[in-house]
């Protein structure tokens, strides 16, 4: 039995219109250029899909991308999905779970979806083989029915799923796609575009073991690597907390530090006993009932299971309370009822929703009724009011908003949308970018976060440089700094409100995590040094492929890949102009704190310095051709002026 | 003579345990192969993760910890002991008192974890 190697990675191409199939086999130097994944997803994109092509038609390209780590204990089962988003941006997000390993293991390393299929349908998917199969009566399933009924009909244990849910199916805005039950990724568009082209699930179950090309120096670089992400070993005070409770730890953290979204982020900083009921060890106390994790993580229980056991909801089972949850259906909205989150967002995962999606525009509208832009006219009889007191309505509300029916539809729109239609002022209640609602991040305190924010080419996605806060920099010495060649002054780096050193921050936060995320492997392991030293990723890369790579090249595919999110969105015309803020976080201080607004000198002095490092234009953002032929990314300076972009030199 | 015991409720799934011992000798990570003396059996809905111990606890190579099966010095959670039978009895009730002072033991064996925890002076010992 064959096993895979990974210097050379392979794409199955599926057209949904004429069921036709084919296996490409990509050049070795795209893997030395790009490494894989999202890496790989964007150079696809580039190369497959046109300028201004329509998001929901037959030539927008839906990709699921592995890497060479995939399959191996440190590529975590991460995949990238991407596409064109639908509102005309890049859309690509990171998911975890087991696919990506029995992807891989099927002898495919991308599936790249083309074409509109006339009726739904899923792609069965064995060794080198794709198979279109009839899904009509998995259309209007929720995830967590899917993977049920799929589950028992494909019967093997072992075969991994994705799939949207009814969200998806009705072209939801920002609805992602879905697997492992409650693993999901793509909120930028790729759970919409994938209902677009009539596609409910894909199944795949491979036979070929993953080979390693030195295994004892992959071993040895695995021992690296898991000691500093070990809750036993590492050194970073994040890693036993966040392994074990989790994410939910933050919300009571932020909200003291006032960085807590509340209210629509009209004020940050929550109850503190508020933050007491939603807070890690009440979830782990009253719901919890089972850790999980993604393939070979080194965590106990980045993941959970949760079943409510008293109450109106008991019985409803669930699983992944972050740290986006306790936000968006918590002090975004001011409820302090932990079972009425933990329904709304169990929810969302079954329906297919983007919880940040539905928090932001359910705490739009409460303002909007707050000012009565919106009356209980508009809102099917509902007092949609901070505070949340009509709670079986707003869990109602989820359903809508997945249908489309009633006050949903307006909701499934989207904020940015929404607030198009309604008018009346209540644009400034809407809190996206490039019409993406925001996560969960703190922009008017800590300036990194306001840039990563405003530039990020999917919309907001802390992921791409993620983590916000400063890992301890004296974890990593000034000879290891000069001689990674990270020049940055890291003390002025980490202050959070010193706008300057945040462009070249942010930078180097967003090519080592482009790195880790082609490889792949998952940001949260990002810990100890791991996010500013590469060097133990970059030789686990090497042992694993056998590619000989230096250092700096491998760095420079982070960087490259960094210029690919850049180039996809320059080429549908976005330009420096559109890496803003809301409008609240540019023309509001946060009360109590005093954390004053971003203002636009503010924000372009930050824009100016990330440009000026990157090697991008001050006046557009557009990556200079200097830039692009240092990165050997030449031909594409050529391919982006002969779609008529201007290429400064 | 020390054995591989199974503390099924702290398994995670996530299957290092099996990926790792596929690899020991073959040095290709490949969950299903013929070699591999231990399978995370998942039962759907996600809901329950079994490991299941095929091996006579004498590892083909122990990677991480010398005398220590490589599965059980892997394992995350602590879902794998490597002890004498008598031993393991004290392991579960270990387990079971922690549980009784902290929910977190829900997620992690007490035995991984590295800072001191509140016991409560319940019962006697």
């Amino acid at each position: 039995m064959k096993a895979r190697e990974s210097r050379v990675q392979t794409v199955m191409h599926v057209n949904l219109c004429d069921g036709g199939t084919f296996l490409e086999t990509l050049p070795e130097q795209w893997t030395r250029q790009y490494i894989g994944c999202r890496g790989i997803n964007g150079r696809l994109l580039l190369r497959d899909v046109k300028p201004r092509t329509e998001a929901f038609g037959p030539d927008n390209v839906l990709l699921f991308g592995t890497g060479p780590l995939d399959g191996t204990p440190v590529g975590m089962g991460r995949i990238s999905v991407a596409c064109k988003s639908p509102r005309g941006t890049l859309a690509e997000g990171s998911c975890g779970g087991f696919f990506g390993p029995e992807l891989r293991r099927a002898g495919i390393d991308y599936l790249a979806i083309r074409g509109v299929a006339d009726h739904p349908v899923y792609l069965f998917v064995t060794d080198g083989r794709v198979e279109i199969r009839d899904a009509s009566r998995l259309w209007g399933l929720k995830t967590n029915e899917t993977d049920a009924i799929l589950r028992e009909e494909l019967s093997d244990p072992n075969i991994q799923f994705r799939y949207i849910g009814p969200a998806g199916e009705n072209l939801v805005h920002a609805s992602p796609i879905f697997g492992n039950l409650n693993n999901s990724g793509g909120r930028a568009g790729c759970g919409q575009v994938m209902g677009s082209k009539k596609l409910k699930a894909i199944a795949v179950r491979g036979s070929q073991g993953i080979g390693i090309a030195d295994y004892d120096g992959f071993i040895k670089a695995y021992k690296t690597f898991r000691q500093k992400v070990d809750i036993a070993t590492s050194r970073d005070p994040w890693t036993p907390v966040w392994s074990t409770y989790g994410a939910p730890i933050l919300p009571r953290l932020f909200s003291g530090l006032g960085n807590l979204m509340t209210r629509n982020a009209r004020e940050m900083r929550w109850d503190d006993e508020k933050t007491v009921s939603v807070n890690a060890e009440i979830f782990m106390e009253k719901h919890v009932t089972k850790a999980k994790a993604c393939f070979c993580c080194p965590w106990p229980s980045c993941q959970k299971l949760y079943e409510i056991r008293s109450g109106k909801h008991q019985g409803f089972k669930g699983g992944n309370y972050w740290a986006g949850q306790p936000i968006t259906f918590g002090s975004l909205i001011d409820n302090d009822d932990l079972e009425l989150i933990l329904v709304l967002s169990g929810l969302c995962n079954q329906y297919g929703l983007d919880i940040f999606h539905v928090g932001y525009t359910l705490a739009w509208a409460m303002e909007c009724f707050e000012n009565g832009i919106l009356t209980s006219k508009d809102t099917d009889g509902m007092e949609l009011k901070f505070g949340c007191r009509d709670k079986e309505g707003l869990v109602d509300l989820i359903r809508k908003i997945a249908l489309r029916e009633g006050f949903g539809a307006l909701l499934a729109l989207g904020c940015s949308e929404a607030s198009k239609i309604v008018g009346k002022g209540s644009e400034r209640f809407c809190l996206a970018v490039k019409g993406q609602e925001l996560e969960g991040v703190a922009q008017r305190s800590m300036y990194m976060v306001a840039l990563g924010v405003a530039v990020s080419e999917v919309g907001p996605d802390h992921t791409r440089w993620y983590p916000p806060y400063p890992c301890n920099p004296d974890l990593i010495s000034r000879e290891d700094l000069d001689q990674l060649d990270i020049r940055l002054d890291l003390r002025k780096a980490f202050q959070g409100r010193n706008p300057d050193e945040k462009g070249k921050l942010l930078r180097w936060f967003t090519i080592s995590r482009a790195v880790v995320e082609s490889l792949p492997s998952c940001v949260f392991l990002i810990r100890d040094t791991l996010g500013l030293d590469l060097r133990p990723w970059w030789n686990l890369f090497t042992s694993a492929t056998g590619l000989n790579v230096a250092y700096e090249e491998f760095v420079m595919a982070g960087e490259r890949v960094m210029n690919l999110d850049r180039l996809f969105n320059v080429r549908e015309g976005f330009r420096r102009e559109d890496d803003r803020l809301p409008i609240r976080m540019m023309t509001e201080d946060v009360p109590y704190f005093g954390y004053s607004r971003i203002g636009p000198g503010l924000l372009d002095r930050m824009l100016d310095e990330y440009y000026q490092e990157n090697g991008w234009s001050l006046k557009t953002s557009i990556p200079t051709r200097t830039k692009l032929n240092q990165l050997k990314m030449g031909e594409i300076a050529d391919e982006l002026e002969a779609c008529g972009v201007e290429v400064e030199t | 003579m020390k054995q591989i015991y199974v503390i099924e409720d702290l398994c995670n799934g996530c299957r290092l345990c099996q990926t790792f011992c596929s690899s020991l000798v073959s040095g290709v990570f490949d969950y299903d192969s013929e070699d591999v003396r231990i399978n995370v059996i998942k039962v759907p809905g996600e809901e329950r993760d079994i490991p299941v111990v095929n091996c006579n606890g004498r590892c083909a190579r122990p990677i991480f910890v010398e005398d220590c099966p490589t599965c059980v010095s892997v394992c995350p959670t602590g879902a794998l002991v490597y002890e004498e039978q008598k031993d393991v009895v004290l392991k579960r009730l270990e387990l079971e008192e922690a549980r009784r002072c902290q929910s977190l033991f829900k997620v992690v064996a007490p035995w991984k974890w590295p800072f001191p925890w509140k016991r409560k002076s319940v019962g006697a010992k």
